[in-house]
Protein backbone atom coordinates (compact mmCIF):
# COMPACT_ATOMS: atom_id res chain seq x y z
CA UNK A 1 0.00 0.00 0.00
CA UNK A 2 1.58 3.18 -0.99
CA UNK A 3 -0.44 5.89 0.76
CA UNK A 4 0.60 8.59 -1.62
CA UNK A 5 -0.14 6.71 -4.63
CA UNK A 6 -3.69 8.29 -5.26
CA UNK A 7 -2.90 12.24 -4.24
CA UNK A 8 -1.85 12.81 -7.81
CA UNK A 9 -4.67 14.66 -9.41
CA UNK A 10 -5.70 12.56 -12.17
CA UNK A 11 -7.91 14.96 -14.04
CA UNK A 12 -7.83 18.09 -15.78
CA UNK A 13 -8.45 21.32 -13.71
CA UNK A 14 -11.41 22.57 -15.47
CA UNK A 15 -13.43 19.53 -15.26
CA UNK A 16 -12.91 19.10 -11.47
CA UNK A 17 -16.14 18.56 -9.98
CA UNK A 18 -18.22 17.57 -13.18
CA UNK A 19 -20.25 14.42 -13.44
CA UNK A 20 -21.30 12.22 -16.44
CA UNK A 21 -23.65 9.97 -16.16
CA UNK A 22 -24.26 8.46 -19.73
CA UNK A 23 -26.74 5.49 -20.33
CA UNK A 24 -26.19 3.87 -17.21
CA UNK A 25 -28.46 0.21 -16.36
CA UNK A 26 -28.19 -1.88 -13.72
CA UNK A 27 -29.45 -5.35 -13.65
CA UNK A 28 -29.93 -7.54 -10.26
CA UNK A 29 -29.56 -11.25 -11.60
CA UNK A 30 -31.81 -13.39 -8.50
CA UNK A 31 -32.56 -16.77 -9.06
CA UNK A 32 -35.69 -16.34 -10.26
CA UNK A 33 -35.73 -13.39 -12.22
CA UNK A 34 -33.35 -10.71 -13.55
CA UNK A 35 -34.41 -6.79 -11.80
CA UNK A 36 -33.79 -4.04 -13.80
CA UNK A 37 -32.66 -1.36 -11.27
CA UNK A 38 -31.79 1.34 -13.65
CA UNK A 39 -32.80 1.92 -17.44
CA UNK A 40 -30.85 4.25 -19.46
CA UNK A 41 -30.45 6.81 -17.37
CA UNK A 42 -28.25 9.87 -18.39
CA UNK A 43 -27.58 13.31 -16.60
CA UNK A 44 -25.01 15.73 -16.47
CA UNK A 45 -24.08 17.60 -13.50
CA UNK A 46 -22.02 20.65 -14.00
CA UNK A 47 -19.16 21.88 -11.00
CA UNK A 48 -20.62 23.57 -8.02
CA UNK A 49 -24.22 23.15 -8.90
CA UNK A 50 -26.54 21.36 -5.88
CA UNK A 51 -28.66 18.17 -7.83
CA UNK A 52 -31.21 16.33 -5.73
CA UNK A 53 -32.18 12.84 -6.79
CA UNK A 54 -35.67 12.18 -5.45
CA UNK A 55 -38.48 9.21 -6.44
CA UNK A 56 -40.68 6.73 -4.72
CA UNK A 57 -38.43 3.55 -2.45
CA UNK A 58 -37.26 1.19 -5.24
CA UNK A 59 -36.51 3.69 -7.87
CA UNK A 60 -32.74 3.43 -7.60
CA UNK A 61 -31.71 6.52 -6.58
CA UNK A 62 -29.40 5.81 -3.63
CA UNK A 63 -28.17 2.86 -5.59
CA UNK A 64 -27.43 5.55 -8.99
CA UNK A 65 -25.56 7.15 -6.38
CA UNK A 66 -23.34 4.34 -4.74
CA UNK A 67 -22.30 4.02 -8.48
CA UNK A 68 -21.44 7.51 -9.07
CA UNK A 69 -19.26 6.94 -5.39
CA UNK A 70 -17.58 3.77 -6.76
CA UNK A 71 -19.18 1.67 -4.41
CA UNK A 72 -21.33 -0.30 -6.98
CA UNK A 73 -20.28 -1.24 -10.80
CA UNK A 74 -23.12 -0.29 -13.48
CA UNK A 75 -24.10 -3.18 -15.94
CA UNK A 76 -24.27 -1.18 -18.34
CA UNK A 77 -23.24 2.50 -19.75
CA UNK A 78 -20.95 4.82 -18.27
CA UNK A 79 -20.00 7.42 -15.06
CA UNK A 80 -17.25 9.84 -15.35
CA UNK A 81 -16.12 12.01 -12.03
CA UNK A 82 -14.03 14.99 -12.88
CA UNK A 83 -13.54 13.49 -16.42
CA UNK A 84 -12.46 9.93 -15.37
CA UNK A 85 -14.21 6.96 -14.98
CA UNK A 86 -14.81 5.53 -10.90
CA UNK A 87 -13.96 1.75 -11.20
CA UNK A 88 -13.63 2.13 -7.13
CA UNK A 89 -14.25 4.93 -4.41
CA UNK A 90 -11.14 7.66 -4.72
CA UNK A 91 -11.97 9.72 -1.88
CA UNK A 92 -9.53 12.73 -3.47
CA UNK A 93 -12.61 13.04 -6.10
CA UNK A 94 -15.67 11.83 -3.88
CA UNK A 95 -16.70 11.98 -0.37
CA UNK A 96 -19.81 10.23 0.45
CA UNK A 97 -22.52 11.47 3.31
CA UNK A 98 -24.29 8.23 4.75
CA UNK A 99 -27.12 8.50 7.44
CA UNK A 100 -26.80 8.75 10.88
CA UNK A 101 -25.49 5.29 12.18
CA UNK A 102 -22.80 5.74 9.71
CA UNK A 103 -20.11 7.21 12.68
CA UNK A 104 -18.02 5.28 14.41
CA UNK A 105 -19.08 4.73 18.25
CA UNK A 106 -15.98 4.20 19.46
CA UNK A 107 -13.90 7.21 17.93
CA UNK A 108 -14.44 10.53 18.78
CA UNK A 109 -15.50 13.13 16.25
CA UNK A 110 -12.47 14.35 15.88
CA UNK A 111 -11.00 10.74 15.48
CA UNK A 112 -14.05 9.83 12.79
CA UNK A 113 -13.19 13.39 10.64
CA UNK A 114 -9.43 11.84 11.04
CA UNK A 115 -10.71 8.29 9.46
CA UNK A 116 -9.76 9.06 5.89
CA UNK A 117 -6.66 10.41 6.56
CA UNK A 118 -5.60 7.85 8.84
CA UNK A 119 -6.44 5.75 6.16
CA UNK A 120 -3.72 7.06 3.63
CA UNK A 121 -1.15 7.62 6.63
CA UNK A 122 -1.01 11.45 7.05
CA UNK A 123 1.04 12.54 9.73
CA UNK A 124 -0.74 12.87 12.98
CA UNK A 125 -0.40 16.28 13.39
CA UNK A 126 -1.36 17.30 9.32
CA UNK A 127 -4.58 14.91 10.03
CA UNK A 128 -5.33 17.01 13.23
CA UNK A 129 -5.19 20.04 11.77
CA UNK A 130 -7.42 19.21 8.68
CA UNK A 131 -9.96 17.61 11.29
CA UNK A 132 -10.32 20.62 13.16
CA UNK A 133 -10.65 22.91 10.18
CA UNK A 134 -13.27 20.62 8.74
CA UNK A 135 -14.92 20.24 12.16
CA UNK A 136 -15.37 24.31 12.33
CA UNK A 137 -16.82 24.66 8.96
CA UNK A 138 -19.61 22.74 10.03
CA UNK A 139 -20.09 24.69 13.04
CA UNK A 140 -18.97 22.24 15.42
CA UNK A 141 -15.53 23.89 17.05
CA UNK A 142 -15.19 22.83 20.43
CA UNK A 143 -16.71 18.94 20.19
CA UNK A 144 -14.23 17.27 18.75
CA UNK A 145 -13.63 15.64 21.93
CA UNK A 146 -17.09 13.54 22.08
CA UNK A 147 -18.16 10.33 20.87
CA UNK A 148 -21.24 9.91 18.87
CA UNK A 149 -23.20 8.98 21.39
CA UNK A 150 -23.04 12.43 23.29
CA UNK A 151 -23.86 14.41 20.00
CA UNK A 152 -27.33 15.21 19.01
CA UNK A 153 -28.94 13.91 15.67
CA UNK A 154 -28.04 16.60 13.65
CA UNK A 155 -24.79 17.47 15.12
CA UNK A 156 -23.67 13.54 14.56
CA UNK A 157 -24.54 14.76 10.88
CA UNK A 158 -22.12 17.33 11.12
CA UNK A 159 -19.48 15.27 11.69
CA UNK A 160 -20.60 13.03 8.81
CA UNK A 161 -19.97 16.09 6.41
CA UNK A 162 -16.82 17.03 8.10
CA UNK A 163 -15.70 13.46 7.47
CA UNK A 164 -16.87 13.74 3.75
CA UNK A 165 -14.89 17.31 3.16
CA UNK A 166 -12.36 16.60 5.33
CA UNK A 167 -9.75 15.90 1.79
CA UNK A 168 -11.40 18.13 0.61
CA UNK A 169 -12.98 16.27 -2.81
CA UNK A 170 -14.35 18.56 -5.67
CA UNK A 171 -17.47 16.45 -5.27
CA UNK A 172 -20.13 15.76 -2.03
CA UNK A 173 -22.27 12.83 -2.62
CA UNK A 174 -24.87 12.25 0.44
CA UNK A 175 -27.34 9.84 0.56
CA UNK A 176 -30.48 10.68 2.80
CA UNK A 177 -28.28 12.15 5.16
CA UNK A 178 -30.69 13.65 7.15
CA UNK A 179 -33.88 11.16 7.02
CA UNK A 180 -33.32 10.34 10.42
CA UNK A 181 -33.52 13.66 11.88
CA UNK A 182 -36.95 15.75 13.67
CA UNK A 183 -38.18 17.85 10.95
CA UNK A 184 -36.63 20.84 13.04
CA UNK A 185 -33.49 19.65 12.74
CA UNK A 186 -33.92 19.15 9.28
CA UNK A 187 -34.57 22.55 8.49
CA UNK A 188 -31.88 23.58 10.10
CA UNK A 189 -29.42 21.40 8.43
CA UNK A 190 -30.69 22.37 5.56
CA UNK A 191 -30.04 25.81 5.77
CA UNK A 192 -26.31 24.59 7.29
CA UNK A 193 -25.33 22.29 4.53
CA UNK A 194 -26.42 24.85 2.02
CA UNK A 195 -23.81 27.90 3.98
CA UNK A 196 -21.66 25.16 3.96
CA UNK A 197 -21.76 24.46 -0.32
CA UNK A 198 -21.84 28.11 -0.34
CA UNK A 199 -18.49 28.50 1.59
CA UNK A 200 -16.50 25.53 -0.55
CA UNK A 201 -18.11 25.26 -3.38
CA UNK A 202 -18.37 21.52 -4.13
CA UNK A 203 -20.63 19.70 -6.58
CA UNK A 204 -23.13 18.17 -4.25
CA UNK A 205 -25.44 15.32 -5.38
CA UNK A 206 -28.06 14.69 -2.54
CA UNK A 207 -30.34 11.53 -2.74
CA UNK A 208 -33.85 12.61 -0.25
CA UNK A 209 -37.63 11.64 -0.33
CA UNK A 210 -38.32 14.61 0.44
CA UNK A 211 -40.19 16.91 -2.33
CA UNK A 212 -39.97 19.83 0.20
CA UNK A 213 -36.20 19.67 1.12
CA UNK A 214 -35.51 19.06 -2.28
CA UNK A 215 -36.45 22.04 -3.59
CA UNK A 216 -35.45 23.95 -0.84
CA UNK A 217 -31.96 22.60 -1.20
CA UNK A 218 -31.62 22.27 -5.07
CA UNK A 219 -30.61 23.58 -7.93
CA UNK A 220 -31.37 21.18 -10.43
CA UNK A 221 -33.95 18.44 -9.17
CA UNK A 222 -33.84 14.84 -11.17
CA UNK A 223 -37.62 12.62 -10.59
CA UNK A 224 -36.69 9.20 -11.20
CA UNK A 225 -40.00 6.56 -11.43
CA UNK A 226 -39.74 3.13 -10.15
CA UNK A 227 -39.33 -0.24 -11.27
CA UNK A 228 -38.05 0.24 -13.60
CA UNK A 229 -35.59 3.24 -12.50
CA UNK A 230 -35.68 5.83 -15.08
CA UNK A 231 -35.29 9.72 -14.91
CA UNK A 232 -39.07 11.08 -15.98
CA UNK A 233 -38.45 14.82 -15.68
CA UNK A 234 -35.20 17.44 -14.38
CA UNK A 235 -36.58 20.63 -13.14
CA UNK A 236 -34.22 23.68 -13.01
CA UNK A 237 -34.91 25.53 -9.33
CA UNK A 238 -35.09 29.52 -10.36
CA UNK A 239 -35.60 30.41 -6.62
CA UNK A 240 -32.87 33.03 -5.51
CA UNK A 241 -30.37 32.29 -2.89
CA UNK A 242 -29.92 32.20 0.00
CA UNK A 243 -33.40 30.32 0.23
CA UNK A 244 -35.31 31.32 2.99
CA UNK A 245 -37.89 29.74 5.19
CA UNK A 246 -40.93 32.03 3.90
CA UNK A 247 -40.11 30.82 0.01
CA UNK A 248 -41.70 27.44 1.25
CA UNK A 249 -45.41 28.80 1.48
CA UNK A 250 -44.65 31.16 -1.72
CA UNK A 251 -46.53 29.98 -5.49
CA UNK A 252 -42.47 29.38 -7.54
CA UNK A 253 -42.28 26.64 -4.29
CA UNK A 254 -45.56 24.91 -4.38
CA UNK A 255 -46.02 24.84 -8.32
CA UNK A 256 -42.25 22.70 -7.95
CA UNK A 257 -43.20 21.09 -5.35
CA UNK A 258 -46.92 19.84 -7.05
CA UNK A 259 -44.77 19.08 -10.47
CA UNK A 260 -42.53 16.65 -8.57
CA UNK A 261 -45.64 15.14 -6.74
CA UNK A 262 -47.56 14.11 -10.25
CA UNK A 263 -44.84 12.16 -10.96
CA UNK A 264 -44.50 10.50 -7.74
CA UNK A 265 -48.03 9.09 -7.50
CA UNK A 266 -48.11 8.19 -11.39
CA UNK A 267 -45.12 5.96 -10.50
CA UNK A 268 -45.72 5.06 -6.85
CA UNK B 1 -21.97 8.71 42.48
CA UNK B 2 -23.98 8.58 45.87
CA UNK B 3 -26.11 5.39 44.64
CA UNK B 4 -23.16 3.72 43.03
CA UNK B 5 -21.54 4.10 46.65
CA UNK B 6 -24.58 2.79 48.46
CA UNK B 7 -24.58 0.52 45.96
CA UNK B 8 -21.50 -1.22 47.05
CA UNK B 9 -21.97 -0.73 50.93
CA UNK B 10 -24.79 -2.77 50.46
CA UNK B 11 -23.18 -5.40 48.83
CA UNK B 12 -20.66 -6.10 51.04
CA UNK B 13 -23.19 -6.27 53.85
CA UNK B 14 -24.64 -8.69 52.22
CA UNK B 15 -21.58 -11.04 52.05
CA UNK B 16 -20.71 -10.10 55.65
CA UNK B 17 -24.24 -11.27 56.23
CA UNK B 18 -23.83 -14.61 54.57
CA UNK B 19 -20.24 -15.15 55.98
CA UNK B 20 -21.64 -13.92 59.52
CA UNK B 21 -24.64 -16.42 59.31
CA UNK B 22 -22.48 -19.19 58.22
CA UNK B 23 -19.90 -18.70 61.38
CA UNK B 24 -23.19 -18.42 63.73
CA UNK B 25 -24.89 -21.83 62.16
CA UNK B 26 -21.64 -23.75 62.43
CA UNK B 27 -20.68 -22.55 66.12
CA UNK B 28 -23.88 -22.85 67.32
CA UNK B 29 -24.33 -26.08 66.20
CA UNK B 30 -27.76 -25.57 64.48
CA UNK B 31 -25.69 -27.25 61.47
CA UNK B 32 -23.10 -30.09 62.54
CA UNK B 33 -20.19 -28.33 62.35
CA UNK B 34 -18.55 -31.83 61.38
CA UNK B 35 -20.84 -30.99 58.22
CA UNK B 36 -20.11 -27.57 57.94
CA UNK B 37 -16.95 -26.22 59.62
CA UNK B 38 -17.09 -22.08 60.34
CA UNK B 39 -16.20 -20.01 57.98
CA UNK B 40 -13.12 -18.43 60.37
CA UNK B 41 -11.51 -22.00 60.52
CA UNK B 42 -12.34 -22.42 56.36
CA UNK B 43 -10.09 -19.36 55.91
CA UNK B 44 -7.45 -20.36 58.52
CA UNK B 45 -7.44 -24.10 56.61
CA UNK B 46 -7.11 -22.31 53.59
CA UNK B 47 -4.35 -20.65 54.52
CA UNK B 48 -2.71 -23.56 55.56
CA UNK B 49 -3.05 -25.28 52.43
CA UNK B 50 -1.67 -22.09 50.22
CA UNK B 51 1.86 -23.15 51.75
CA UNK B 52 1.79 -26.46 51.08
CA UNK B 53 4.13 -27.51 48.15
CA UNK B 54 1.29 -30.29 46.82
CA UNK B 55 -1.74 -27.77 46.83
CA UNK B 56 0.18 -24.94 45.10
CA UNK B 57 1.52 -27.66 42.68
CA UNK B 58 -2.02 -28.96 42.18
CA UNK B 59 -3.30 -25.61 41.24
CA UNK B 60 -0.14 -24.88 38.75
CA UNK B 61 -1.17 -28.47 37.01
CA UNK B 62 -5.00 -26.96 36.90
CA UNK B 63 -3.46 -23.77 35.58
CA UNK B 64 -1.37 -24.80 32.76
CA UNK B 65 -4.51 -27.53 32.05
CA UNK B 66 -6.86 -24.64 31.72
CA UNK B 67 -4.96 -22.08 29.75
CA UNK B 68 -3.35 -24.85 27.09
CA UNK B 69 -7.71 -25.55 26.87
CA UNK B 70 -8.04 -22.39 26.63
CA UNK B 71 -5.29 -21.07 24.17
CA UNK B 72 -6.37 -24.05 21.63
CA UNK B 73 -10.07 -23.49 21.98
CA UNK B 74 -10.46 -19.73 21.69
CA UNK B 75 -8.27 -19.44 18.48
CA UNK B 76 -10.24 -22.27 17.15
CA UNK B 77 -13.78 -21.24 18.02
CA UNK B 78 -12.62 -18.16 16.83
CA UNK B 79 -11.86 -19.04 13.24
CA UNK B 80 -14.36 -21.26 12.95
CA UNK B 81 -17.20 -18.71 14.21
CA UNK B 82 -15.98 -16.31 11.81
CA UNK B 83 -16.20 -18.72 8.84
CA UNK B 84 -19.89 -19.40 10.00
CA UNK B 85 -20.70 -15.54 10.16
CA UNK B 86 -18.84 -15.11 6.59
CA UNK B 87 -20.16 -17.17 4.50
CA UNK B 88 -23.94 -17.92 3.72
CA UNK B 89 -23.43 -21.32 2.65
CA UNK B 90 -21.39 -22.69 5.38
CA UNK B 91 -23.72 -20.46 8.24
CA UNK B 92 -26.85 -22.13 6.59
CA UNK B 93 -25.41 -25.68 7.08
CA UNK B 94 -23.91 -25.48 10.22
CA UNK B 95 -25.75 -22.97 12.60
CA UNK B 96 -28.17 -25.56 13.54
CA UNK B 97 -25.94 -28.28 13.97
CA UNK B 98 -23.80 -25.82 16.29
CA UNK B 99 -27.10 -25.65 18.34
CA UNK B 100 -27.53 -28.95 18.44
CA UNK B 101 -24.22 -29.55 19.53
CA UNK B 102 -24.47 -26.66 22.07
CA UNK B 103 -27.14 -27.99 24.08
CA UNK B 104 -25.66 -31.29 24.63
CA UNK B 105 -24.42 -31.36 28.47
CA UNK B 106 -20.38 -31.90 27.55
CA UNK B 107 -20.41 -33.99 31.04
CA UNK B 108 -21.68 -37.23 29.33
CA UNK B 109 -18.86 -37.30 26.74
CA UNK B 110 -17.00 -37.51 29.56
CA UNK B 111 -15.82 -40.84 29.80
CA UNK B 112 -15.38 -41.08 26.03
CA UNK B 113 -12.21 -38.65 26.57
CA UNK B 114 -10.48 -40.78 29.51
CA UNK B 115 -11.32 -44.30 27.10
CA UNK B 116 -9.43 -42.25 24.24
CA UNK B 117 -6.89 -39.81 25.69
CA UNK B 118 -6.01 -42.17 29.44
CA UNK B 119 -6.09 -40.39 32.29
CA UNK B 120 -3.88 -37.50 32.37
CA UNK B 121 -2.85 -33.94 30.89
CA UNK B 122 -4.57 -34.52 27.32
CA UNK B 123 -7.34 -36.04 28.63
CA UNK B 124 -8.13 -32.90 30.76
CA UNK B 125 -6.69 -30.31 28.32
CA UNK B 126 -9.35 -32.38 25.59
CA UNK B 127 -12.58 -32.09 27.51
CA UNK B 128 -11.68 -28.70 28.45
CA UNK B 129 -11.48 -27.77 24.61
CA UNK B 130 -14.33 -29.57 23.84
CA UNK B 131 -16.60 -27.75 26.16
CA UNK B 132 -15.45 -24.43 25.66
CA UNK B 133 -15.24 -24.94 22.03
CA UNK B 134 -19.09 -24.44 21.13
CA UNK B 135 -19.64 -21.37 23.32
CA UNK B 136 -16.35 -19.85 21.38
CA UNK B 137 -17.59 -20.95 17.92
CA UNK B 138 -21.30 -18.72 18.97
CA UNK B 139 -20.08 -15.47 20.52
CA UNK B 140 -17.91 -15.54 17.46
CA UNK B 141 -20.57 -15.63 14.85
CA UNK B 142 -22.83 -12.91 17.33
CA UNK B 143 -19.33 -10.86 17.39
CA UNK B 144 -18.96 -10.98 13.37
CA UNK B 145 -22.74 -10.19 12.92
CA UNK B 146 -22.59 -7.25 15.22
CA UNK B 147 -20.40 -5.51 12.55
CA UNK B 148 -22.76 -2.79 10.74
CA UNK B 149 -22.80 -3.05 7.00
CA UNK B 150 -23.03 0.77 6.91
CA UNK B 151 -19.19 1.08 9.04
CA UNK B 152 -18.18 -1.20 6.24
CA UNK B 153 -19.48 0.66 3.23
CA UNK B 154 -17.77 3.89 5.19
CA UNK B 155 -14.70 2.44 4.72
CA UNK B 156 -15.11 0.99 1.67
CA UNK B 157 -16.21 4.89 0.45
CA UNK B 158 -12.83 5.85 1.84
CA UNK B 159 -10.12 3.64 0.48
CA UNK B 160 -9.70 0.95 3.05
CA UNK B 161 -7.78 -1.56 2.53
CA UNK B 162 -8.47 -5.24 4.07
CA UNK B 163 -5.71 -5.02 6.80
CA UNK B 164 -7.50 -1.50 7.35
CA UNK B 165 -10.91 -2.86 7.85
CA UNK B 166 -9.98 -5.69 9.41
CA UNK B 167 -8.20 -3.13 12.14
CA UNK B 168 -9.93 -0.42 11.75
CA UNK B 169 -13.90 -1.56 11.67
CA UNK B 170 -13.91 -5.36 12.23
CA UNK B 171 -11.91 -5.22 15.67
CA UNK B 172 -13.16 -2.29 17.57
CA UNK B 173 -16.74 -3.19 16.38
CA UNK B 174 -16.32 -7.28 17.80
CA UNK B 175 -13.92 -5.89 21.03
CA UNK B 176 -16.95 -5.97 23.14
CA UNK B 177 -18.90 -8.77 22.39
CA UNK B 178 -15.35 -10.63 22.06
CA UNK B 179 -14.17 -9.72 25.35
CA UNK B 180 -17.65 -11.06 27.06
CA UNK B 181 -17.12 -13.96 25.04
CA UNK B 182 -13.81 -14.69 26.60
CA UNK B 183 -14.82 -14.57 29.78
CA UNK B 184 -18.27 -16.88 29.70
CA UNK B 185 -15.78 -19.31 27.33
CA UNK B 186 -13.16 -19.35 30.40
CA UNK B 187 -16.32 -19.92 32.86
CA UNK B 188 -17.14 -23.07 30.51
CA UNK B 189 -13.26 -24.11 29.99
CA UNK B 190 -12.88 -24.52 33.98
CA UNK B 191 -15.68 -26.45 34.76
CA UNK B 192 -14.94 -28.94 32.31
CA UNK B 193 -10.77 -29.00 33.07
CA UNK B 194 -12.21 -29.32 36.74
CA UNK B 195 -15.20 -31.82 36.00
CA UNK B 196 -12.28 -34.07 34.58
CA UNK B 197 -9.95 -33.87 37.14
CA UNK B 198 -12.59 -35.07 39.38
CA UNK B 199 -13.89 -37.43 37.77
CA UNK B 200 -10.71 -39.45 37.15
CA UNK B 201 -7.07 -37.80 37.63
CA UNK B 202 -3.67 -37.68 39.86
CA UNK B 203 -3.32 -34.25 39.97
CA UNK B 204 -4.91 -31.14 39.55
CA UNK B 205 -7.43 -28.74 42.15
CA UNK B 206 -10.28 -30.87 40.96
CA UNK B 207 -8.40 -34.34 42.02
CA UNK B 208 -7.71 -32.58 45.45
CA UNK B 209 -11.07 -31.62 46.18
CA UNK B 210 -12.62 -34.74 44.96
CA UNK B 211 -10.33 -36.40 47.35
CA UNK B 212 -10.80 -34.10 50.51
CA UNK B 213 -14.60 -34.81 49.94
CA UNK B 214 -14.48 -38.29 49.71
CA UNK B 215 -12.47 -38.48 52.76
CA UNK B 216 -14.78 -36.75 54.43
CA UNK B 217 -12.19 -33.60 55.24
CA UNK B 218 -14.93 -31.08 55.18
CA UNK B 219 -12.89 -27.88 56.51
CA UNK B 220 -10.37 -28.78 53.72
CA UNK B 221 -13.06 -29.39 50.84
CA UNK B 222 -14.64 -26.05 51.70
CA UNK B 223 -11.31 -24.35 51.69
CA UNK B 224 -10.65 -25.76 48.05
CA UNK B 225 -13.93 -24.49 46.95
CA UNK B 226 -13.26 -20.83 48.34
CA UNK B 227 -10.09 -20.94 46.59
CA UNK B 228 -11.37 -22.02 43.12
CA UNK B 229 -14.08 -19.48 43.63
CA UNK B 230 -11.99 -16.41 44.57
CA UNK B 231 -9.42 -18.01 41.48
CA UNK B 232 -12.65 -18.12 39.07
CA UNK B 233 -14.19 -14.09 40.27
CA UNK B 234 -10.73 -12.68 40.26
CA UNK B 235 -10.48 -13.79 36.54
CA UNK B 236 -14.62 -12.43 35.17
CA UNK B 237 -13.48 -9.11 36.65
CA UNK B 238 -10.53 -8.33 35.47
CA UNK B 239 -11.71 -9.27 31.69
CA UNK B 240 -14.86 -7.39 32.61
CA UNK B 241 -12.96 -4.32 33.82
CA UNK B 242 -11.37 -4.51 30.11
CA UNK B 243 -14.40 -4.58 29.23
CA UNK B 244 -16.20 -1.61 30.40
CA UNK B 245 -12.99 0.53 29.16
CA UNK B 246 -13.41 -0.71 25.74
CA UNK B 247 -16.67 -0.51 25.22
CA UNK B 248 -17.81 2.79 26.96
CA UNK B 249 -19.51 3.41 23.41
CA UNK B 250 -22.00 0.87 23.64
CA UNK B 251 -24.68 2.91 25.17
Amino acid sequence: MQPLANVTPLKPAARAGAIEVKNVGQVFKTRSQDVVALEDVSLEVKPGRFVVLVGPSGCGKSTLLMMMAGLRQQTSGTITISGAPIPQPDPDRVGVVFQEASLFPWLTAEDNVEFPLALRGVPRAERRAKAQDALKLVGLDGFGGRHPHELSGGMKQRVSIARGLVQDPPVLLMDEPFAALDEQTRMTMGDELLRIWAATGKTVVFVTHSLTEAVYLADEVIVMSARPGRIVDHLQVQLPRPRTYEMLSGDAFGALRDRIWRHIRKSA
Amino acid sequence: MQSTFVINLARIAIIIAVLALWEVLSRTGIVNPRLLPSASDTFVTLGDLLQRAAVQKDLMVTATEVLAAFALAVPFGAVIGFLVAENRYFADVAKPLLFFAFSIPKSIFLPMFILVFGVGFAQKVGFGFFSTIFIVIMSTTTAVESVKVEHLTVARSYGATPWQTAFRVYLPSMLPVLLEALRISMIFNLTGVILAEMYASRDGIGHQIATWGENFQMKQLLAGVVMVAAIAMTFNELVRWVETRCSHWRM
